[in-house]
């Protein structure tokens, strides 16, 4: 027994059981957010009729999925066609071990933190082709075959403005580069005199490509003709591939904050006198203000489970909020609470962007690519490299 | 590129774009010839919606038929209903009072502007903009409202009948209109602000689906397709009816024909509608409301032809009377049938995904195109 | 060069970004979440048909003219009528009225003399059967009375 709580492998097993059973959840709320959101942009309301303020959405839409028929095309090949989903999920899945939640919660520090993400993100565009190839469609290998182009396209720049971080942190860790922002005390999108903030500009439209999301979602798009690599995909399989997309989206945004945002660390990192005010007063008040929007809610819905339910979450967000009062226990949640309170925000600018704007045409899209961003990105890479040669 | 023959050569590609599809606007059906991604040629099949208008109308009398030519371009109702009593009037040489003809205008350019809506709201949406559609449905709700207090129905009004009107305006009539006027105003400012400078709409739409003036009066496309192409040519103002020469307006146009333009030249015309709609409502005069117009109407033997500006082109009806109650023959002519014809050369070089762009800014109505 | 700096600085993205964050505010979403909140119907609506009664006597408006069956372009109006032998006058018996092909064009409102047949604000008209929409002078007079609606 003591050999087991003293193994090294306890701390990664336990983090990574947690994650792995916590994420479908996770996902299935993002999912109700995006609609939500949707929604507000949109002047309607969104789900509202299961639970309260239809915050049991994804319950329903989880058991919908579960218990669809499972229908694989007569001559699809099946264990590509099984093998498909699974491995765009893994992928996805697995690029949480090394991402730096806080500083004590995390499955791994490899010291090739960022490697290992751009590998296995690049790994998940393989799941699209077989998803596609496997389908034994016409339209879905062309559909899937346009989707990978993009997102291998997208990499290019991706990868360029990541190096241009690692210039400035020096290390490929994911703690490293957290921890070397907390050093200089500036997050890295905001140093080197401002000028890092076009390869963060440069990786965020990246990251709408990579993910798939409007405005480059064409190979997603119900108007187009050719349908995407996951029409013959229904029931617990599409859930895989939902929940895939998902997950890298959680995971192109984690990288995003940890490379240029500071990943847990709060704003102005080093500066001792605010650390009363943005570690302890903002996310309490975040926390009352939104049990307090829950409390009012349950006030305002007539069912009495609607009410039970409102109220369990306003008592979880003020017993939450009060946790933060307490130092020692502010100490260990107070990086976790950053790391997910920035990824929560970058989601919903990925949302705002999806309700804004319209999509790019195919070549279009491949013309942002190479005959802008990467330019860019390269462009920023050499002159970031030399202002730091000359200040450093 | 190599010669081998797999199952993704690219020779001549025939792909259907069936009647069931998100972006038909209705049930057409386009058969696209393509190769690889450029589109070589399309073929309209129509017909799905074809409903006998035209026969039925030899079978009713000229009252009765009045509630089924809404049902032709059911997004803007009451433009048809102006044509087709214009028409029957123009047969029969009924005098319209002055007070009916200004109300006639005002729900014309009421339903000039809900029909711009719907057309805006869904072209956007092809284009992958998925809120236009409400916020331009919401403003659309509000002129449905006006519609519903004054005749009774939304969408498919029959709000007009021969000789005049039916109903008298309601008491807030004028106060509805000057609301919906300045509140709309604001309203078309933030569509251009969401699309017009929008880098990726411009993408879309700017040299997409070029029709040039030649080549739109050689199809006898109408309408803001057009107006875009740069032909100054509204009905509104080349053949006044109905008191539209007492109002002060513009007819927008444009220079090069494309997807972009037909944008523009729509969005213009929703300040111009506006303004007249203004002028209108300030200038309501008093009196009757219909003509001299007996109960059993039967119009003289002869023929008569009255077109006016729907908000897709011109909408033409051609009745003939054999001097019973009852039509010996209406023709209608519908704007979206005689525009669609372009669609081929319109899409001729262009990707398929500009394929349902260029469908959607001729602005199509299946209920019209098929009657 | 203003051109160029806005087109470097994606001003008009964030313009459009602005608009749809701008529309967010909770007070302009125009969801009326029906049947829970009933829309506002205009009164001069044409919906559901209705034989009207006299409010004190209870007994029919209509004369029996048929001019709405004459005036409907479907035909779909039945008026059954016999000639009452002391009073010289038609008196209504049977009112049929088909509303699964009626358009609610309002020509039969318009066509009666005496404002007994009226189409009023009511739009929930659904029926489980066909014959279920072929309404007789019992339904015409007393309205549809939909099922209310149960959380």
């Amino acid at each position: 027994m003591e050999e087991i709580l003293n193994s090294p492998y306890l701390h990664p097993v336990i983090a990574t059981l947690l994650i792995v059973a916590v994420f479908p959840l996770v996902a299935g709320y993002i999912v109700l957010a995006e609609r939500k959101v949707l929604a507000d942009i949109q002047v309607r309301l969104g789900p509202m009729r299961v639970g309260p303020y239809g915050f049991l959405q994804p319950l329903a839409d989880a058991v919908k999925l579960l218990l669809k028929e499972d229908i694989i095309p007569t001559a699809a090949d099946k264990w590509i066609f099984w093998g498909a989903p699974v491995l765009s999920t893994f992928t996805a899945l697995t690029a949480f071990a090394v991402m730096p939640f806080s500083d004590k919660f995390y499955v791994a520090d490899v010291n090739i933190g960022i490697l290992f993400i751009l590998a296995m993100s690049s790994l998940g565009v393989l799941g699209l082709i077989l998803g596609g190839w496997s389908s034994n469609s016409k339209y879905s290998l062309l559909g899937a075959l346009r989707s990978a182009a993009q997102l291998v396209s997208y990499e290019v720049p991706l990868g360029f403005t990541i190096v241009t971080a690692l210039m400035i942190t020096e290390t490929l860790s994911m703690q490293g580069i957290v921890q070397s922002q907390l050093d200089k005390g500036i997050w890295i999108a905001f140093s080197n005199y401002g000028l890092m903030l076009v390869p963060a500009m440069v990786f965020l439209i990246a990251a709408f490509a990579e993910t798939n999301r409007a405005p480059f979602d064409l190979p997603e798009a119900e108007s187009e003709i050719v349908a995407g690599f996951h029409t013959e995909y229904s029931g617990f399989r599409f859930a895989l591939y939902f929940l895939a997309e998902y997950a890298s989206i959680f995971v192109i945004c984690g990288i995003a904050i940890t490379v240029f945002f500071g990943g847990w660390l709060r704003p102005f990192p080093n500066i001792a006198f605010l650390e009363l005010p943005l570690n302890v007063a903002f996310p309490m008040l975040l926390l009352l203000a939104i049990g307090g929007g829950c409390a009012l809610g349950a006030t305002r819905v007539s069912l009495a489970y609607e009410k039970a339910i409102m109220g369990v979450l306003a008592l979880t967000m003020f017993l939450v909020a009060a946790m933060f009062a307490v130092p020692m226990l502010n100490e260990l949640i107070i990086g976790f609470f950053w790391f997910l309170f920035k990824v929560l925000t970058l989601i919903y600018v990925f949302i705002w962007v999806r309700g804004t704007f319209p999509r790019f045409r195919y070549d279009q899209l491949m013309q942002v690519g190479w005959k802008y961003l990467i330019p860019i990105s390269m462009g920023a890479l050499v002159v970031n490299g030399i202002v730091l040669l000359f200040t450093s | 590129m190599a010669t081998q023959s797999t199952f993704l050569d690219t020779n001549e590609l025939v792909l259907n774009m069936g009647p069931q599809h998100p972006s038909t606007h209705g049930v057409l059906r386009v058969i696209l010839r393509l190769d690889g991604e450029k589109v070589l040629g399309t073929e309209c099949v129509i017909g799905y919606l074809h409903r006998g208008v035209e026969k039925i109308a030899e079978n009713r009398t000229y009252q009765q038929f009045a509630p089924y030519v809404d049902r032709m371009d059911y997004v803007a109702a009451v433009s048809n209903g102006l044509g087709y009593c214009m028409a029957v009037e123009a047969l029969g040489g009924v005098e319209i009072p002055e007070r009916a003809q200004c109300v006639r205008v005002i729900l014309t350019e009421l339903n000039r502007i809900a029909s711009h809506l719907l057309w805006l709201g869904t072209h956007a949406l092809d284009i992958g903009a998925m809120t236009p559609v409400f916020y331009c449905f919401r403003e659309r709700e509000e002129v449905l409202k006006i519609f519903e207090k004054y005749c009774g129905a939304r969408l498919t009004t029959h709000s007009f009948r021969i000789g005049g009107l039916q109903y008298e305006t309601y008491d807030t009539f004028e106060k509805d209109c000057h609301t919906f006027c300045d509140w709309f105003e604001k309203k078309v400012d933030e569509y251009e602000e969401l699309l017009t400078t929008n880098r990726i709409w411009v993408g879309r739409t700017k040299g997409v689906g070029i029709l040039n003036a030649e080549a739109c009066k050689a199809y006898g496309v109408t309408g803001p397709v057009l107006r875009a192409a740069g032909v100054e040519w509204d009905l509104r103002k080349a053949q006044p009816y109905c008191g539209y020469e007492k109002y002060d307006f513009d007819i927008p146009t444009c220079q090069n024909g494309d997807t972009y333009d037909r944008y523009i030249v729509r969005m213009q015309e929703f300040r111009q509608s506006v303004r007249i709609i203004r002028q209108a409502v300030d200038s309501l005069p008093e009196g009757p409301i219909k003509g001299k117009v007996s109960k059993v109407y039967k119009p003289p033997i002869g023929e008569a032809y009255v077109s006016i500006e729907a908000p897709k082109g011109e909408l033409g009806y051609y009745v003939v009377s054999d001097g019973s109650t009852q039509p010996y023959r209406l023709r209608v002519r519908p704007p979206s049938l005689v525009n669609l014809q372009a669609l081929d050369e319109m899409c001729r070089g262009a990707l398929v995904a500009d394929v349902v762009a260029i469908i959607g800014t001729i602005d199509i109505v299946l209920g019209e195109v098929d009657r | 060069m203003k051109e160029f700096l806005k087109a470097i600085f994606l001003v008009d993205l964030f313009q459009g970004l602005a608009v749809t964050f701008r529309n967010q505010k909770p007070s302009l979403v125009c969801t009326e979440q029906y049947p829970k909140e009933r829309p506002a119907i205009a009164e001069r609506y044409r919906g559901a048909p209705r034989l009207n009664v006299h409010p004190d006597t209870d007994q029919t408006l209509c004369i029996a003219c048929n001019l709405c069956a004459l005036a409907c372009p479907e035909q779909l109006i039945v008026v059954g009528a016999e000639r009452n032998k002391e009073t010289r006058r038609k008196e209504l018996t049977t009112f049929i009225y088909d509303t699964s092909r009626c358009m609610f064009c309002g020509l039969c409102e318009d066509a009666c003399p005496v404002d007994a047949l009226e189409l009023t604000q009511d739009f929930e008209l659904a029926s489980y059967t066909r014959e279920g929409a072929i309404w007789d002078r019992q339904m015409l007079e007393e309205g549809p009375l939909p099922t209310e609606y149960k959380h």
